[in-house]
């Protein structure tokens, strides 16, 4: 079976090692920006061959689709999906899997996802207000509280600034970031001339992160396991966000701080969406879907965001563990007969992920790039781990080269967190830079430590959601005006 | 004694001005008199100085280190140069050798790319050659890096936090992380250090040779806040459990159970619930919170102590008190507390319980300021002490007691002071 694969990172290369063991015979054919040599490598040992066009041209896209002529068409990254890439193909009559472009206006347009979850009256739903007009988000944002200011169209992972605004003292110095904030992603945002609404400004939550992928047909939803993303640059939690430095899995479905009835609330709130989605923009959606999850003291399950594809670096997680033909799946999916059909994984073991970037990563990609690199595979695979390639690239001197982000993911699994992690640490050791330039990874990662950390809160949000619960108070956030009388609209601030 | 504090965010709209003045408010009952605030202004490096917290209102940028010290004295910071490269020191207690060590540094941060091991390089030499203990430090340096260091021995603490994805902050104590809105991750361990900059941001440990001795046991007894987590202990929770263990020294009846405010409230709270008696408010402050034993003046000293004494007079009069105090230094406070009692108020019998063993040494390492002829456990006999004092009973804990407490929390002290190497495991 040939399979064609758009995409260039860390997600694609995990897809296709899945894609690889199918029984189908699976040739892997690619599409990507740039020479990954991750990918470079599972085609030409399956058969296949690797084509280098810009991703998020259909045009080109179609090009080499035409040229390969595959069985299967798998679009790994959001932008070709929203630049109607999987529109063209499948216009062309090839068998894709993945969002189209109306279907991904779930994870490219956050009023969009925002207002289908009111409509629609889904839970976990957060408050906001969205601006296509920089003075009167200004204005708004002045009297603005504890809330969270995004751009209004996914922009890699990037660009959220949350601004806990809990302490009156602190108030108007935090007003002034806001501000100051507001302005800068105006301007950063008015280079997309594909969508109206520049900002969206957000209802604060805290609580624990997770995130909750499934496979669909448009009809039928196929969960996969829960895994928790790490979206700060630096350990303990701390630093600029990023578009994730490691996640964790396992053991089974759950995660260790995630309830089983947590799980089947976020996977009904997942599909309530998928089905308001489908509902809302009349076309099927086939491909991958991942709600970004947070347990809060609001909702309970709570969505931060939705994805139209799988995470990355979630998607990697299912390397070690997925037992059944995944092609299978995907191909069943993509020619809408996934009713049925079952995803076995190992639930005995967990997975943890790390990646290694390069100092300069995420917020200046000029200082990340053009560092030579080198990784000892061989090392990383005697571990029992695997090696994936991310945002690496192969120059015509054969040297790796870094291209500004997450470089290499490197997977480890084990039966227990303290074996997969011991490994993980043991593995990032093979990479380094050939040029002395520095490199951080997250060694917190799959420690004991945070995921004691992780039950602590999410133990303690868990608690404020229930009792909210039992007091009729669940999703809600009331705010007395004298004057105005109560209001539901935990956007105000304490500055008046 | 001081409080450290460092806050990095890494968005540069940040104007750290007021947010540094409250994480220093945060940290003032560990010293007021004099304040340090550090910062990057355009390419090079700018110290202020005052005895007015509001300096900190100085700073304009999103990068800074600062402290605040119970005394003014010299060796607390040191700004170097060195070809337009620039670094400032500041550490937890006066430092000889500060100037040397900057001087060291400045050159081998300046020729050095891996930044970390000329950080471990220069602590290492240090090290040797001095055998006396480094403190506890922070660095500055004028390509906005900075290095958080807790000293060898690890006398001091250093909690780290984070808020959101803005900011990295790490202070003495963990109460300056919750006053900025932020998280409390962890602490650093003796010798560790973590190094931030735009891009980075490390832990990384230095080698040592004499070891941990202990966190100083001052930091619990009477340091920190109530509300401070230290090494993931919760301060409150230890100190009731010290006044717990004060309570087997009870040989009679009493009537009431107080605390000498307001340090020593949970330990008195802790004593009551475990012999089942009230506990009682027995004095009032007027003029906020003062910490008498942190002022170097004696005259303000007593002041200090005068001002906090204003008595609750029927929850006292004619009664048999227990009063409890976390420590004993030169036992001016409760000479103070003792003739107001007596006179002013007029109980029936008062019965000492101090929650710390007798001091008897000063400090070797200068972490706290105890001359030892000052000492009153070092120079009176507990029957001349108990005349002087004017009580009924003296009881101390015994080393074994805060010992065994330490243990029970997973926490080793320094106690050098009180005629022991350490306390816990």
């Amino acid at each position: 079976m040939k399979v064609l694969i758009i995409g260039s990172g860390g997600r694609e290369h995990a897809i296709a090692k899945l894609v690889k063991r199918s029984g189908l015979e699976p040739r892997i054919f690619v599409a990507m920006d740039y020479r990954n040599p991750g990918l470079e490598r599972e085609a030409s040992e399956t058969g296949g061959k690797w084509f280098i066009a810009p991703t998020t041209s259909p045009e080109k896209i179609v090009g080499v689709a035409e040229e390969v002529s595959p069985d299967l068409i798998v679009v790994g990254p959001e932008e070709p999906q929203f630049a109607g890439v999987t529109d063209a193909l499948r216009d062309r009559g090839f068998t894709v899997f993945g969002a189209s472009m109306r279907c991904a206006e779930i994870e490219k347009s956050k009023v969009f996802a925002r207002t289908l979850m009111w409509k629609y009256g889904i839970e976990g739903r957060l408050y906001f207000k969205a601006f296509t007009d920089v003075e009167e988000a200004r204005k708004f944002i002045e009297f603005a509280g504890d809330v969270v200011i995004k751009p209004a169209r996914q922009a890699g992972g990037k660009g959220v600034k949350v601004v806990r605004d809990t302490q009156a003292y602190l108030s108007r110095d935090r007003a002034e970031v806001k501000k100051s904030y507001v302005e800068k992603l105006f301007n950063e945002m008015s280079s997309y001339r594909d969508i109206d609404y520049k900002i969206i400004v957000e209802q604060r939550v805290e609580g624990v992160e997770y995130t909750a992928m499934v496979i669909t047909d448009g009809d039928t939803v196929l969960p996969l396991p829960l895994i928790q993303d790490h979206p700060h640059a630096f350990e303990y939690d701390t630093g600029p966000e990023t578009g994730g430095m490691g996640s964790i899995q396992g053991p089974g479905w759950v995660l260790p701080f995630i309830t089983d009835e947590e799980y089947r609330k976020t996977i009904e709130i997942v599909s309530n969406v998928l089905k308001a989605l489908v509902k809302e923009v009349g076309e099927p959606y086939i491909g991958a879907f991942a709600g970004q999850m947070m347990l809060t003291g609001v909702w309970g399950p709570t969505v931060i965001e939705f994805y139209s594809r799988f995470g990355d670096p979630e998607a990697s997680n299912l390397v070690p563990i997925v037992e059944s033909d995944f092609l299978e799946i995907l191909d069943r999916a993509a020619e809408k007969r996934l009713a049925g059909a079952k995803l076995r994984i190992n639930e005995e073991i967990v997975t943890i992920v790390k990646a290694v970037a390069p100092a300069g990563y995420p917020d200046n990609k000029h200082l990340a790039s053009s560092h030579p690199i080198s990784i000892d595979e061989a090392r990383i695979r005697e571990l029992g781990c695997e090696t994936l390639y991310a945002s690496v690239e192969m120059r015509s001197d054969g040297i790796l080269y870094t291209k500004g982000s997450r470089a290499f993911e490197i997977v480890c699994h084990g039966n227990s967190y303290e074996e997969a992690y011991k490994k993980a640490e043991n593995a990032v050791t093979h990479i380094s830079t050939l040029d002395g330039w520095p490199l951080f990874y997250r060694r917190d990662i799959g420690s004991s430590e945070l995921l004691e950390d992780r039950k602590r809160v999410a133990n303690r949000v868990r608690q404020v959601y229930m009792a909210r619960a039992k007091n009729g108070l669940i999703g809600k956030i009331l705010v007395w005006v004298p004057g105005e009388g109560i209001l539901e609209n935990p956007l105000i601030g304490f500055v008046r | 004694m001081s409080g450290l504090l460092t806050i990095y965010a890494f968005d540069e709209l940040w104007n750290l001005s007021n947010i540094l003045r409250y994480g220093l408010m945060a940290l003032q009952h560990r010293g007021s008199q004099y304040y340090v605030v550090c910062t990057n202004e355009s390419n090079s490096l700018k110290c202020y100085e005052d005895e007015d917290i509001d300096v900190a209102k100085k700073i304009s940028s999103h990068v800074a280190i600062a402290s605040t010290y119970s005394y003014q004295t010299e060796n607390l910071f040191d700004v170097k140069k060195s070809d337009g490269y620039e670094i400032v020191a500041i550490v937890d207690r006066p430092w000889s050798a500060i100037s040397d060590f900057t001087s060291a540094l400045v050159v081998s941060l300046k020729n050095s790319r891996n930044r970390i091991d000329a950080f471990r390089n220069i602590i290492k030499t240090f090290q040797t050659d001095h055998s006396v203990s480094i403190p506890s430090l922070m660095v500055l340096t004028s390509d906005r890096e900075v290095f958080v260091w807790r000293g060898p021995q690890g006398f001091t603490t250093f909690a780290l936090g984070s808020y959101g994805f803005d900011m990295a902050i790490a202070a003495s104590e963990s109460v300056a992380i919750d006053i900025l809105g932020g998280d409390l991750k962890r602490f650093l361990g003796c010798g560790e250090g973590v190094y931030i900059s735009r891009y980075l941001f490390k832990t990384f440990s230095t080698d040592f040779s004499n070891g941990c001795s202990g966190v100083c046991l001052f930091e619990l007894l009477y340091l920190s806040r109530h509300d401070s987590i230290v090494h993931g202990i919760s301060v409150y929770e230890f100190r009731k459990a010290l006044g717990a263990e004060l309570a087997k020294y009870l040989d009679r009846e009493v009537d009431v159970v107080v605390g000498v405010p307001e340090t020593a409230l949970p330990y008195a709270i802790g004593f009551a619930n475990s012999i089942q008696k009230a506990f009682d408010m027995a004095f009032v402050a007027t003029g906020g919170r003062r910490r008498s034993m942190l002022a170097s003046d004696p005259f303000e000293k007593i002041v200090a102590i005068h001002l906090k004494m204003n008595p609750i007079r029927s929850s006292l009069e004619g009664k048999r008190i227990a009063i409890v105090d976390d420590s004993m230094v030169t036992g001016s406070t409760m000479k103070t507390v003792s003739q107001i009692l007596r006179f002013r108020v007029g109980v029936k019998e008062i019965h000492l319980f101090i929650a710390s063993p007798p001091l008897v040494h000063g400090c070797p390492y200068n972490v706290m300021r105890l001359d030892v002829q000052n000492l009153l456990a070092a120079n009176l006999s507990k029957e001349l002490a108990k005349s002087y004092l004017e009580v009924d009973s003296l009881h101390w804990l015994s080393k074994g007691d805060v010992d065994r407490v330490a243990r029970r929390f997973g926490i080793r002290f320094c106690g050098k002071c009180f005629g022991v190497d350490y306390f816990g495991g």
